[in-house]
């Protein structure tokens, strides 16, 4: 079963060429790169707090 | 200038420093590009945004650059100068000002963007548009950011560069 796109079922759907562009970038942040992942994540969370994002 | 102590070659600033990371700055430029080469939005609404959130971020370098699809579609200097005053200014068109004005609140406070202001942008561009106008405002205010922190080197007067391709270099 594909897995459901945890972001392309809503609003960013309506661009799908960009969500694809967004993907292939973002995707290389996470999977490559010479900072760890840990603190990819721990400053991913903390610019979530600042901002008051809550998703 | 910089204070990065290596650079990669290129052609302009900002290819000396995103050219660090080649993979990442070949998979941004396709992302960037994207907004202009599949015209996502109109340029000039596209490029008046992309100045405004520039003048409220102060970055200075991107101020300076114009790419040319919006100079093409008929923007003027004379318009870009009266930007700060977008307002009070005849000039700009009911989708430009409702473009602008969800622009500096995107910028100023995301939280801040009400039903009235996202509704005005759906009018005039629909949904899709204000998907695309969000995805480019976080994609302006973030590189405004990396460029100012980075101290990236950029044009100091206004300089026309060919729009953003995917290949192709970003001042």
């Amino acid at each position: 079963m594909t897995p459901r796109h945890p972001i392309g079922g809503d609003v960013l759907g309506t661009q799908p060429d960009a969500l694809a562009a967004f993907d292939r970038l973002y995707g290389l942040l996470w999977s490559h790169g010479i900072v760890d992942h840990t603190a990819k994540e721990l400053a991913r969370l903390r610019n979530a707090r600042i901002t008051d994002c809550g998703y | 200038m910089t204070w990065l102590p290596d650079l990669a070659d290129g052609d302009t600033g900002l290819d000396r420093v995103f050219g660090l990371r080649p993979d990442l700055y070949d998979a941004f430029r396709a992302f960037y590009a994207l907004f202009w080469t599949d015209q996502l939005l109109d340029p000039i609404v596209l490029e008046l945004c992309r100045l405004r959130v520039a003048q409220l971020l102060g970055c200075a370098t991107e101020q300076q650059v114009r790419y040319a699809p919006s100079r093409d579609a008929g923007l003027t200097e004379s318009q870009i100068a009266a930007l700060p005053r977008w307002p009070d200014d005849t000039r700009f068109s009911e989708a430009q000002r409702a473009a602008l004005a969800f622009a500096e609140q995107f910028v100023l406070d995301p939280h801040g963007v009400d039903d009235e202001l996202r509704d005005a942008v759906i009018d005039h561009f629909e949904l899709a548009g204000l998907t695309a106008l969000c995805e480019a405002l976080a994609l302006f205010d973030g590189f405004c950011r990396f460029r100012t922190v980075l101290a990236v080197d950029g044009p100091t007067a206004p300089t026309l560069v060919p729009g953003p391709t995917p290949d192709g270099a970003l001042a």
